[in-house]
């Protein structure tokens, strides 16, 4: 199809959809004061039950475990296509000059930057690690923590050299992490089976009210999730910054 | 009016979204409107579990039954970030690939098998 | 027992990515291979077990320990009722036939091929099981992402251009997917199948809860690649490895469809718009793509190109029998949906057979050159007849009851799109053996014009690639009668699910009282019409040598102009892709907006 066509098929398509969308927007439950009894069920019901204050986590990790285990072996699928893609036949050794790749830019970066990296580095670890371990007490969790860490091992490539970067970002832990992340989210929802409860059942002792380690099995599932996020987080900044040869000539 | 902005400033996104990739040039353009598409699922998500005059679901240091919003949406949203980060990575890759082979991201020039 | 049981095929096949994923770089030659195939079996021996024990009534698991309060459902749970059980069944051993087919298959990538694979088996097996609306969603994600992967693997242009075209197109439905969840969640404030279905029956007839019905058929009616959302099929099924293309045929786009029947019945049905729109679109778009996907099927060179037409064409009979009303479209539809399924994974294993062996998969380049391997001829032949509509076996099966439910219910005009579709795509297949097997039809038709390309696989030994495909085309042969008097009894508790008794947390569910009785076969004279035209337009395609010039000239002429629209859309662009998709949507919108 000509571009003009493809644009009138789509306009009149929007023409027929746009008083659809606005019937339905008018239909749909007043806006801030409709009933939410699920969500009201949760907040009622979860501080008692599991001793966390973070409503939020518990949903993620607890009364909906098995939405966040999927979407974890999603983000492992994602992850590994990435990287089968980007790898290609590049293979995963190190090169022995990484810096000196032909058409890499390599300039000396300014003593300014390395301070800035060398005091926000730490700090920002330090943070990611704040937000994971505080998942059922304050806004956080293994997602976001585990982001906020894969994104401050950026700023060694970014404040440092090449090689620095490629020295500590190896392949090999990076997958292990993800995956490892992800075995033991399984293996954690499956240990409840042996006592005789369901899959991803909170059977463990669940701390104190608003403590650092309250929630049970909570707790275990979301440093799983934090490892898994940080190890895919960060193998896909190493595959695109990584280059990759030339691909083979096709058939 | 206010009442229907939430739904419609969905729809916007979505109409917007779409638009954008219908008459895209560039695989880059493209994988950014289909971001935009998906903020539009955020909107309507996180629109439904509002409630006015009521706190983030997070009892600290309010305490337990204080008037929350609903988080069961929240999460579901979490999931849904999760699923457009890594389904954008993907598409970043494959468009990596594609620009290493074809030297163009022009989609009416990768057309498969021909 | 039980209890232990039902986590299992979720669990294991995750743990067993994970592991192979963690100790990727280390395992020995062959063992993730061997490590797929016994895990794939093992879901499959658990599916089996579970069969029986939910044969009185279904088992309703909630995860976390989260068992519904005072009617109100907080965490997810899975309902394993016969139907689910059995297309799990199928799913595992489906995959555990691939491993043994795939073996060997990409050295390169290694153990990241099976560990998707696994991957999708599981979204897949959830998809079935779930009985929650957003977990649903999460194994659609994780089965189409891992599907994402999978097609751009072999790193070459053209399957990292159909890799994309598939991701964009399915993602967006995806997205809408999402939205219709959060329009129903808002008007009913639940996520689980039987409070939504107990919310919208009290709901009614309600804008927000058709648009939401709407949103949600739509993604999965893009995955399963009905008129006018099929374009991304033939694009991907291309280029995909043939293991991963095996999949998609044999279980991806069924399971869909399977999602879209689970939830008219167990959610919507309450809705009357509902109703009305799948009687009529439903069975407009299954007939569309029945007739539109033959067409381009016969049309083609590219064998693989070939076999994903003749998908969407038989995908297109099973939404018909979704469509219908009565109960016997529905176990019409699953019965169909395990011998399509067998009978198109055998033949995408041929072609995989094709291109180990003679590193190609164009028809017209390898004319006469598999006369060798005339075993996987043999077998691509009776998947041709199969697939033409033959009365044998579970499609011959299949077909008949969405027919007879199809007459029932007034619409002779399906039987007809049914019948000439599946002749369309039988004759296409049957063509294709024909020359390539036999080496006739030296004169090409319009399939000349179609695209192709040159592509390869690893040489594998051919008997270990043809035993599963032996297996799966002659388990395709197996009594229909039996399967669907099976299928029937198992249906009840699918159509009419214990709603009450799964939202007051019971341990036992009460089992359905059953449905009305299969209708009688209809006339025992059309699925024989459909194999002969199969048979004589696969005898007019090989013999053009022989045909008079002149009639040739008007044959042509008859169908250039057809041939030339439908080749035109199908052009690889993704903007004209998506802009089909919204006028799809519109026209969705409009049909449901009528009642």
């Amino acid at each position: 199809m000509t571009r003009t066509a493809r644009l009138l098929l789509f306009a009149v398509a929007v023409l027929v959809l746009a008083p659809a969308g606005v019937v339905v927007a008018m239909n749909m439950p007043a806006f801030g004061s409709h009933e939410l009894p699920y969500g009201d069920a949760v907040n009622s019901t979860i501080p008692a039950a599991r001793h966390i204050s973070n409503m939020v986590s518990a949903v993620n990790f607890d009364v909906r475990g098995l939405d966040t285990l999927g979407e974890e072996f999603m983000l492992v699928c994602a992850v590994t296509g990435t990287v089968v893609l980007l790898r290609g036949e590049r293979g995963e050794k190190l090169t022995s000059h990484p810096a000196q790749m032909r058409g890499r830019l390599n300039a000396p970066r300014s003593d300014a930057l390395v301070l800035t990296g060398r005091l926000m580095g730490p700090m920002v670890l330090l943070f990611g690690l704040y937000v994971v371990l505080h998942a059922t007490v304050t806004p956080g969790g293994g997602f976001q923590g585990g982001v906020v860490i894969s994104s401050g091992l950026l700023l060694l490539y970014l404040c440092e050299d090449y090689q620095t970067w490629r020295w500590f970002m190896r392949a090999g832990w990076l997958d292990a992490c993800e995956g490892g992340g992800a075995l033991i989210f399984v293996l954690a929802g499956a240990a409840p089976l042996c006592f005789g409860a369901h899959f991803l059942q909170n059977i463990m002792p669940l701390g104190k009210f608003r403590d650092m380690l309250s929630g049970g099995l909570m707790q275990i599932v979301n440093a799983a999730v934090a490892c898994a996020v940080l190890g895919g987080f960060a193998l896909v900044f190493l595959e695109f910054l990584e280059e990759t040869r030339e691909p083979r000539g096709d058939p | 009016m206010t009442a229907l902005l939430p739904w419609l400033v969905a729809a916007w996104l979505l109409g917007i979204g779409l638009y954008g990739i219908v008459t895209s040039s560039n695989y880059i353009h493209l994988i950014g409107c289909l971001n935009v598409v998906q903020s539009a699922t955020y909107v309507i998500l996180l629109c439904v579990g509002y409630r006015w005059n009521a706190g983030p679901p997070i009892f600290d240091p309010q305490p337990p039954g204080t008037p929350a919003v609903d988080p069961v949406v929240q999460a579901l949203v979490l999931t849904d970030i999760v699923i457009g980060a890594t389904v954008s990575a993907l598409l970043l890759a494959l468009a990596v690939q594609l620009h290493k082979r074809k030297g163009t991201l022009d989609p009416e020039a990768l057309r498969p098998m021909r | 027992m039980t209890d232990l049981l039902v986590p299992l095929p979720i669990a294991l096949p995750l743990a067993a990515a994970a592991i192979l994923l963690v100790f990727a770089h280390n395992w020995p030659e062959g063992a993730p291979d061997a490590i797929a195939v016994v895990v794939s079996l093992a879901v499959a021996a658990i599916c089996g077990l579970l069969l029986p024990r939910v044969a009185q009534a279904p088992i309703a698991y909630w995860f976390g320990g989260w068992q519904p309060r005072h009617g109100l459902t907080l965490g997810i749970g899975f309902v394993i009722d016969q139907t689910g059980a059995l297309i799990a069944l199928f799913i595992a051993l489906l995959f555990a036939a691939t491993f043994i087919f795939a073996r060997g298959y990409m050295p390169e990538i290694g153990t990241y091929f099976q560990a998707l694979m696994l991957l999708m088996m599981t979204g897949m097996i959830g998809f079935c099981l779930t009985h929650d609306l957003f977990n649903m969603f999460v194994w659609f994600e994780v089965m189409s992402v891992a599907a994402f992967a999978l097609t751009a693997v072999r790193l070459e242009a053209s399957a990292l251009e159909g890799a994309l075209n598939f991701t964009v197109v399915n993602s967006i439905g995806s997205y809408l997917m999402l939205g219709g969840i959060g329009l129903i969640y808002a008007k009913v404030g639940a996520l689980d199948f039987s409070a939504l279905a107990q919310g919208i029956a009290k709901a009614g007839a309600n804008p927000v809860v058709t648009a939401a019905f709407c949103l949600v058929v739509i993604a999965l009616l893009i995955k399963a690649a009905i008129v006018p959302f099929q374009f991304w099929l033939s694009d991907a099924h291309a280029v995909a490895p043939s293991p991963v293309s095996v999949i998609f045929s044999g279980a991806m786009v069924s399971v869909a469809l399977y999602g879209a029947a689970k939830l008219y019945r167990q959610v919507f049905a309450g809705d009357p718009a509902v109703d009305f729109a799948m009687h009529h679109l439903m069975l407009g778009m299954g007939a569309a793509s029945a007739i539109v996907g033959g067409l381009m099927c016969l049309w083609q060179r590219h064998l693989k190109r070939l076999l994903a037409f003749s998908t969407i064409s038989h995908v297109g009979i099973m939404l018909i029998g979704i469509g219908l009303p009565s109960a016997a479209g529905t176990v019409g539809m699953i019965v169909y949906l395990l011998g399509h399924g067998l009978v198109k994974a055998s033949a995408f294993m041929v072609a995989g057979i094709l291109l180990a062996t003679y590193g190609g998969i164009d028809e017209l380049g390898l004319r006469g050159l598999a006369r060798p391997i005339w075993p996987a001829g043999l077998a691509l032949a009776l998947a041709g007849l199969l697939l033409a509509g033959a009365p044998i076996g579970l499609m011959g099966q299949g077909a008949t009851l969405i027919g007879s439910a199809a007459a029932s219910a007034g619409d002779i005009w399906a039987v007809v799109a049914m019948t000439l579709g599946a002749a369309l795509t039988g004759g296409a297949v049957l063509r294709a053996a024909g020359r390539i097997f036999l080496g006739l039809g030296p004169v090409p038709g319009e399939e000349e014009f179609e695209p192709t390309e040159r592509e390869a696989e690893t040489r594998r030994p051919f008997w270990l690639m043809f035993a599963p495909c032996a297996v799966l085309v002659l388990a395709a042969l197996t009594s229909g009668g039996t399967v669907a008097r099976f299928v029937h009894r198992a249906a009840g508790p699918f159509i009419h699910p214990d709603n009450a008794g799964i939202l007051q947390g019971a341990a036992k569910l009460t089992g359905s009282g059953g449905i009305a009785p299969l209708p009688p076969d209809p006339h025992p004279l059309v699925p024989w019409l459909g194999l002969a035209l199969a048979l004589g337009l696969a005898a007019w395609d090989l013999s053009r040598q022989y045909l008079p010039h002149r009639l040739l000239s008007l044959s042509r002429m008859g169908v250039a102009p057809v041939w030339a629209v439908l080749s035109k859309a199908h052009d690889g662009i993704i903007g004209d892709y998506v802009a089909w998709m919204v006028a799809g949507l519109a026209v969705m919108a409009a049909v449901l907006a009528l009642r």
